[in-house]
């Protein structure tokens, strides 16, 4: 376009004329938001407050903060001093949130996709025609077809009090937390139905002698408190054991690596245990005490010598010796961490139960060093949606095998096949809630196919992902930055301290921008739109957290006076308590027909010309939720594809090629990545970062970098007692690009 | 255009008016579209002001849309979506001064506060907005509401210091993804009322 004018001889010429009536006509009725307000000089000082009470979530850990904030902009964010948790210290994801929070390419509206799921055109809508829309959707699939006709994939602490809703008030059972199903409910339900609880990652190892992690790589893993707790042991003097087919950070530091065999660790602590039990090297009058089922359980695992469990963990006999003695010559002051993300081979409730089992064979219960649980402060309320009338009709009612041990919710399979085949019945309407299934749940077109038959798809995100490609409704959420919701609670991080406990609620550093809502406000909006709004429990995010608080006789404000952090005087964490077990043999799981001592079941092993692709932490991201952090995408960007010399020598790669994945399926990377060639890894595996390689355009700085790992898993296993999926049993050839 | 004959120059008054005016009408067209200012009336000033500028070309593909559109303001809020808010494959141009002058991409960064300092540093605020005070639109009806009271010398300086450097990147970004004719030429129409004087 060619003006020939400039704009002062445009303006004195008389064509204008023509233009300027309806110019001011359309503008006199338009209401400018920039209005006339007092003259304020140029620099005036402005002060930098600190904000008290944030809680981190840029992972789950939720250390807690302080933010700096100049008129109303976030523009630093600190570890709150006054916390005896992380204390003044954040990880570079904690920092990094401010990327988070003022990233362009978040959502800020809500969108309705007027093109196709998995190829959306959006179109910016109100609230009103979003929460109208999403509200008579759902309605309308469970006048049709049901309550359980609703699928809920929640993940986060927004998304506790909208899947609540679905699950008790409307009364779908069908949800599925990806924390759970696709990460450490293995691990919680394992521990249960050994010891009556879940374990958390409660062991003491700033006093314990040894540590010992199975597959744990703390520093690439990185929890601010928790690796205060894993440095403290170290620098303490703890031994350090680590099982893990790659030479991690962890591994680095230990003195005994272990570099097992991948999906054998439970053949390994069968061995340990029972070497250890033939050997009078077990903690006899702990197991006499607090064991249940000891003889049954010290009979069954007989057949495990070391040299059995050698063969099948392809380590040497005289290693497991090695790591069973330095167990028990420190024991019962040995941490036997029980792990976190443990879903990987399909046979891990067994894993986590030998775990549980092991620290009992050491008595390694309520002693320094060993495990145990914090006593933090009890007493805060409850906010709960009734429980309807309707009677859940579950999957596992259906299924040949009904996950007896399932963690709360449906197994995702179950929930996915019924979806896809409409049996036992439909499932036609999803809500997805801080969840990426995409990422998150092992064969991504399955998941996909699940989508497509859906009469209506509702995500509510922060940030576009994988899965918001396929809503139909996107609604935008205020960030942990910019709501109230969780309480975090705790004790002092090292149990040599002084015994103190904390209570921090999540506040907001700055209030939310554009048009994003917190998560109460937008379930109780749908709620009342679907005709439940008598059974709200809270009117809004402040009503419910000072609701929580005033059980333990406090408030946000008496917080916020405080720091953000209420202390209180702590109790001694030590001791075992009088009603406690260990359920060496489980009679439950014997009644369900589930092994009751903790069994080895072998996984299949790579076929020729094939690694298994194992994954992991990077020490700057949490997973897919980072991807688009410029900060965070600056210090990591890709996922270098660890691979052992003598196979790439073989394979005639060398450090720095790139190349693409290919799985046993014949599936193939959309991406490529750069190989790492290193002896520090077994040659029967390949490893990389999980999260990468984000389909979605629409994240500027993440789309397409690095591999997406679970784009590579399409074989599914599933563990048989939780219903949990095993994603460490797919394998890759490599496929050289340059 | 051509260069009109000679008339006799419009009072300065009369002159600041009409800019302002200009400058509100530019505003609100990076408005996300609303039934309640966009409507025919507003198109047809669209029109008008195409015409006064003798742009034909520009003038008849209006037309031809909007004669061809069964529904102007939807296909305008899929098109100031996809270009301003959220898109795939990705083709949005964040309209923010911060994202393009403060590093790494950002929103509410320095040179948001920047602006806003600006505003207030000349008696004016944003109020009311879910937009940050460095979104185009505010932009602009900072400068209508500069130029209404006849402070050129204040408009310049916005102009210079703290508009241009980032709307020539936002510029150059739009015209390549930019598809549809108003929003195509609506930002030309900016970059020529913004522009400096040579």
């Amino acid at each position: 376009m060619a003006i020939n004018l400039t704009r002062r001889r445009f303006l004195q010429t008389a064509s204008i004329a023509a233009a300027s009536v309806p110019l001011s006509k359309v503008v006199a009725k338009a209401d400018s938001e920039v209005v006339k307000t007092p003259l304020i000089p140029p620099g005036s000082f402005k002060d930098t407050e600190t904000v008290v009470g944030g809680v981190c979530e840029m992972c789950f850990w939720r250390c807690q903060l302080v933010g700096k904030v100049r008129d109303g902009r976030l523009v630093k964010i600190e570890g709150n001093p006054k916390s005896i948790d992380n204390g003044a210290s954040i990880c570079a994801r904690g920092n990094a949130g401010i990327k988070m929070l003022y990233d362009p390419d978040r959502l800020k509206y809500p969108l309705k996709n007027v093109g196709k799921r998995g190829a959306p055109q959006w179109k910016r809508i109100s609230w009103d025609e979003a929460l109208d829309t999403c509200a008579s959707k759902l309605k309308a699939v469970v006048d049709e077809h049901g309550p359980e006709s609703l699928a809920i994939f929640p993940h986060g602490a927004s998304a506790s009090y909208p899947f609540h809703f679905f699950e008790h008030t409307v009364g779908t059972p069908n949800v599925s937390e990806a924390s759970f199903f696709q990460c450490r409910g293995i691990r919680d339900m394992a521990y249960v139905a050994t010891i009556d609880k879940p374990p958390g990652e409660n062991v003491d190892m700033p006093n314990s002698k040894v540590i010992f992690l199975l597959g744990g790589h703390f520093g690439e893993n990185v929890h601010v408190s928790h690796l205060k707790r894993y440095l403290k042991g170290l620098e303490n003097g703890a031994k350090l054991v680590v099982v893990d087919p790659r030479f991690s950070a962890s591994a680095a530091k230990a003195d005994v690596w272990v570099p097992i065999r991948p999906g054998t660790d439970t053949a390994m602590l069968l061995a340990m245990m029972n070497y250890l039990i033939q050997n009078d090297k077990h903690a006899a009058d702990f197991i006499e005490e607090y064991g249940e089922g000891f003889e049954e359980f010290s009979e069954g695992i007989k057949e495990w010598t070391l040299e059995r469990a050698a063969a099948e963990c392809d380590i040497p006999a005289a290693q497991i010796k090695e790591v069973a003695d330095l167990l028990a010559a420190n024991a019962p002051n040995v941490a036997i961490h029980p792990g976190r993300h443990v879903s990987w081979y399909g046979n891990d409730f067994q894993r986590q139960r030998a775990l549980a089992c092991l620290t009992g064979v050491l008595g390694a219960f309520g002693v320094k060093g060993a495990f145990v649980p914090p006593k933090g402060p009890k007493g805060l309320k409850k906010v709960k949606w009734p429980h309807g009338d309707h009677e859940p009709d579950r999957l596992t009612e259906y299924s040949d095998n009904p996950y007896e041990f399932s963690p709360p919710g449906t197994p995702t399979d179950l929930i996915r096949d019924a979806a896809i085949s409409g049996k036992p019945y439909p499932i036609k309407g999803c809500v997805i809630w801080g969840q990426n299934p995409i990422q998150t749940i092992p064969n991504q077109e399955k998941t996909i196919q699940m989508l497509a038959q859906m009469d209506f798809v509702m995500c509510t995100d922060i940030m576009p992902t994988d899965i918001t490609m396929f809503a139909d409704i996107l609604l935008p959420e205020a960030s942990y930055l910019e709501r109230y919701d969780y309480i975090k609670t705790g004790t002092q991080w090292n149990f040599s301290d002084e015994h103190q406990q904390y209570i921090a609620p999540r506040m907001p550093l700055v209030d939310p921008a554009f048009e994003r809502k917190d998560g109460i406000w937008i379930t109780n909006e749908i709620a009342r739109r679907m005709g439940y709004g008598d059974q709200i429990p809270t009117k809004d995010q402040v009503e419910m957290v000072n609701y929580r608080l005033s059980g333990v006789g406090l408030s946000i404000d008496k917080i916020r006076a405080e720091g953000g952090i209420h202390l209180q005087p702590g109790k001694d964490p030590y001791g075992i308590p009088e009603d406690m077990s260990v359920y060496f043999y489980n009679e439950d799981l014997a009644d369900a027909d589930y092994p009751a001592i903790p069994t080895y079941i072998p996984v299949e092993q790579p076929p020729a010309g094939y690694l298994r692709l194992l994954y992991g932490r990077s020490p700057v991201h949490t997973f897919n939720r980072t991807q688009n952090n410029a900060w965070l995408m600056a210090a990591m960007d890709s996922t270098p594809i660890w691979l052992n010399d003598k196979v790439a020598a073989k394979l005639g790669l060398k450090d720095g090629d790139t190349v693409s994945l290919e799985n046993q399926d014949g599936v193939k990377s959309r991406t490529t990545a750069p190989i790492k060639v290193t002896p520090g890894i077994r040659e029967d595996a390949v490893y990389i970062y999980h999260g990468f390689g984000s389909m979605n355009p629409e994240l500027t700085v993440g789309y397409n970098k690095g591999i997406d790992d679970q784009s590579m898993i399409t074989k599914l296993a599933v563990d048989p007692e939780t219903g949990c999926h095993g994603m460490r049993n797919n394998f890759v050839k490599l496929v050289k690009v340059s | 255009m051509t260069s009109p004959h000679p008339l006799p120059p419009a009072e300065p008054a009369e002159e600041a008016v009409l800019l302002s005016d200009v400058y509100s009408f530019l505003a609100l067209s990076m408005r996300y579209p609303d039934a309640h200012f966009l409507d025919d009336q507003f198109l047809e000033a669209f029109a008008a002001l195409l015409e006064s500028l003798e742009l034909k070309p520009q003038l008849e593909e209006f037309l031809l849309w909007r004669a061809d559109s069964a529904d102007p303001l939807e296909e305008l809020q899929l098109e100031y979506t996809r270009l301003f808010i959220n898109s795939v494959p990705c083709s949005t141009v964040p309209p923010y001064a911060s994202v393009y002058l403060d590093g790494d991409r950002t929103i509410q960064g320095k040179t948001t506060e920047k602006t806003k300092d600006f505003y207030l540093s000349c008696g004016f605020d944003v109020i009311d907005s879910t937009e940050p005070p460095d979104h185009l639109q505010h932009e602009l009806d900072f400068l209508a509401a500069l130029t209404r009271e006849s402070r050129f010398e204040e408009e310049e300086l916005f102009l210079a210091t703290l508009f241009r450097p980032w709307f020539a990147q936002f510029f150059e970004k739009c015209m390549h993804e930019a598809r549809h004719p108003f929003y195509r030429v609506s930002i030309q129409l900016i970059d020529f009322f913004t522009k400096e004087e040579q």
